[in-house]
């Protein structure tokens, strides 16, 4: 008995004075995530590694936009979205006091332009992701005039591409080792 | 984990069994070096199970149904044998079960421990054990209806519920007690928190007779939205979520599942990583149930202390991981998080803190008269009872089974560490007690001898080629006891089945006898000896067999009683 109060003694007070003074909290801490969206292209890498659903991303092709949403409802702060963002664009943050009044402040929005396609006009890929390709492509070593040179490719949808180098081959015999049809 | 090698561990369990059913063994697969599935013909399913069960050593730790009418055209079910007599390795017995009859024979008649099992089975896919002797629902609630089984693959989407077929709760508490009672309506179901139980106690005066409970309330789902909306990475993060204490085992039992199915070798830094995240679990899980043990006896301070303590220990985890708990460090092939130079440092500090702090504490528990005289003697798990149903962890090594899959089974870190396995004779709420003090500081030493020599190299490996239809067991000691899941591996990035079993599930069914010939204010007590995940049994209805009287006690009531000992409710 007498060991206990002195571990009480000891001990004095266990309790935080938080909220009025700040909670310690480890340096590897996965908070809040940040999000910079002048950093995001776009690329949707985040809402295709988020476990919960809590990323999105909806494309409004009448008019041209593509969403990127956050839901911190959903959020279990789990930290694949920082692993997969090419760009850095999302981040954990310390931040842990989260509740809202309202359920709307839990959401957030970016929405980017989507480039359509040079060749068949339909709306294919962010106009952000494209300058990025072609930002990198211009820090490999190319050119800007190169770079401009193959704009056009950029810019071409994956349906479309495929057509084309369907028309480079048109007069290669595909044929060359079917065998003949049995006449008889 | 682990490719299978040459040597086949548990090899003879089968020759000696296509010995003893030579025309029963249909098929034998081996998914690792010691995990076999054997295939038998339906019939001979209860005496295989029996013969391996009760003559070769084996302890069943789950059994469950999977819809495979899409691969070969029948229904399947398994049954996960952990054998422990000499050889150490899993057995699973599989059967397959025609898709229009739906008729297996029950083992439950053989092997008790499959009673909630084959419940299940009914429930979710709709096959019939023959023979079942308790056909009662285990998971779907009453007002469900009856033909709909949510885990057949055509049954229905996850996000619809149907509308609710019954208005009233026709759940039959079974009674075995001799003398009248009375069936009483339970009224509306208050589901105060996130894990409610219902008990019913039958009472002779203050005497325990018999005690039935009902768990399911909030059966959620987590099986069928694996299967279908999920990525096997993401149900790493959800297996973390199947439970609030020990979230972590079953990320890493379901992560080593798939590893074992596809032979997937997981570097030795993350495995030795995992096995750290997996004790710092235990400790914070035994600090809990060591405060609880305090809390129930009515020494409150001591409950007070344990949580001071344990404080530590969940720093401990969001220093290693980020967060409390949910740590979400695991992947398919890995881990996410490295330990470095500062975190080790101040894990050495912070065990260091903890083993000093609680040996003070365990001691001063020990000293507590109050303790030996609340709990020495009470809720006895009778060692044959406790053969019978396959009960794991501190529940069972407390009635003197050395039963640890740390030791038995060894994964992750562990193969080359020899854990302690710690038993007692008691059988009582004392041993479970001083079980978990001392599993708290084999906790502390692995850590420190895995800190002090962690090898090197990568903590992930990447680009698995998923096949279909490939499935095993991964396994892990949790605080609790033996968590164990199966998966099997789909043809579209999904898992075809999943089968998590937490530890509590296979503690669950022997508490009724562990009830019973206890007075009801021990009640609380034993059921918090076996730490289920228990937070809320919301109410505990008490029905008298002498004066036929039932009536209906808030939880909160009950435990104040059990503490206090004043002022009976039942007066």
């Amino acid at each position: 008995m007498l060991k206990l109060f002195k571990t009480i003694l000891k001990t004095g007070e266990a309790t935080l004075k938080y909220p009025f003074a700040p909670m310690p909290i480890s340096p590897g801490f996965r908070g809040k995530p940040e999000y910079k969206p002048e950093q995001c292209i776009a690329c949707g890498a985040c809402a295709i590694a988020c476990p919960s659903n809590a990323l999105s991303m909806s494309a409004n092709v009448e008019a041209g936009e593509h969403t990127w949403q956050l839901f911190l409802g959903n959020c279990i702060f789990c930290g694949r979205c920082e692993e997969v963002c090419p760009t850095k664009a999302i981040v954990l943050s310390q931040e842990f006091e989260l509740a809202v009044g309202n359920k709307n402040d839990l959401f957030q929005n970016a929405t980017f332009k989507i480039a359509n396609c040079t060749c068949c006009e339909k709306p294919f890929a962010p106009q952000k992701e494209i300058e990025y390709t072609a930002d990198l492509l211009k820090q490999t070593g190319m050119s800007a005039e190169a770079v401009e040179a193959c704009r056009d490719q950029l810019q071409t949808c994956a349906d479309c591409k495929r057509k084309q180098s369907m028309r480079a081959t048109d007069k290669v015999e595909l044929t060359g080792f079917m065998q003949k049809g049995n006449e008889a | 984990m682990s490719a299978i090698t040459e040597t086949k561990v548990g090899q003879h369990y089968i020759d000696a069994l296509r010995q003893r059913f030579p025309s029963s063994v249909l098929e034998e697969e081996w998914q690792t070096k010691d995990q076999v599935t054997v295939t038998v013909k339906v019939n001979s399913l209860p005496e295989v199970v029996e013969w391996l069960y009760y003559n070769q050593g084996g302890w069943i730790s789950v059994l469950f149904g999977n819809d495979e009418r899409s691969i070969h055209g029948n229904f399947a079910v398994y049954y996960v044998l952990s054998m422990e007599g000499g050889v150490k390795s899993f057995v699973v017995v599989r059967a397959e079960v025609d898709a229009r009859t739906g008729e297996f024979p029950s083992v439950t008649p053989k092997v008790p421990a499959c009673g909630w099992g084959e419940r299940e089975i009914r429930d979710m896919y709709g096959l019939k054990p023959v023979g079942l002797p308790d056909e009662r629902r285990l998971v779907l609630p009453d007002d469900w209806p009856d033909n709909l089984h949510p885990l057949r693959k055509d049954t229905m989407d996850y996000r619809v519920r149907p509308e609710p077929t019954s208005n009233v709760e026709n759940y039959k508490f079974v009674n075995d007690a001799c003398g009248e009672t009375r069936e009483i309506p339970l009224g509306p179901l208050h589901i105060t928190s996130d894990e409610p139980g219902h008990f019913r106690l039958f009472v002779d005066g203050e005497d325990i007779v018999d005690a039935d409970y009902r768990m399911f309330y909030v059966h959620r789902g987590m099986e069928k939205v694996a299967e279908t909306r999920m990525g096997y990475d993401e149900v790493t993060f959800l297996a973390d979520r199947v439970c609030g204490i020990c979230g972590f085992a079953h990320s890493v039992a379901y992560a080593s599942s798939v590893e074992n199915a596809l032979g997937i070798i997981v570097p030795e830094r993350a495995q030795v990583i995992r096995s750290i995240m997996l004790e710092v679990e235990r400790m914070h899980s035994h600090l809990l149930n060591l405060g609880l043990a305090c809390h129930f006896v009515g020494f409150d301070t001591g409950f007070m202390q344990f949580f001071r303590v344990r404080e530590k220990a969940m720093t401990l985890a969001e220093l290693l991981t980020g967060a409390r708990k949910t740590y979400g460090i695991n992947l398919i092939g890995g881990v996410r998080r490295d330990i470095q130079k500062f975190e080790q440092m101040q894990t050495i500090k912070l065990c260091a803190e903890l083993r000093a702090e609680v040996t003070g504490l365990v001691e001063m528990l020990l000293e507590t008269p109050n303790l030996a005289q609340r709990t020495s003697g009470i809720g006895r798990l009778d060692p044959e009872i406790a053969r019978n149903f396959s009960p794991v962890g501190p529940n069972i090594r407390a009635s003197g089974f050395a039963r640890d899959t740390r030791s038995d089974h060894a994964y992750c870190g562990f193969k080359n560490y020899s854990m302690p396995v710690r038993t007692k004779d008691g059988c009582d709420v004392l041993s479970r007690v001083l079980i978990r003090a001392e599993e708290f500081f084999d906790s502390i030493d692995y850590i420190m001898y895995a800190l002090a020599d962690m090898p090197g190299g990568p903590l992930l490996v990447e680009g698995h080629v998923y096949k279909p239809h490939k499935f095993a067991l991964g396994f892990v000691e949790a605080p609790r006891g033996e968590d164990i899941h199966w998966s099997m591996l789909g043809d579209n990035q999904k898992l075809f089945r999943w089968r998590a079993r937490a530890s509590t599930y296979a503690n669950w069914p022997p508490l009724r006898y562990m009830l019973r010939g206890n007075t009801v204010s021990d009640a609380p007590l034993i059921v918090a000896s076996i730490d289920p995940c228990y937070s809320c049994t919301d109410r505990v209805t008490m029905i008298d067999i002498r004066k036929g009287k039932s009536t209906t006690v808030p939880y909160k009531e009950i435990e104040r009683y059990g503490r206090e000992r004043k002022n009976s409710p039942l007066k």
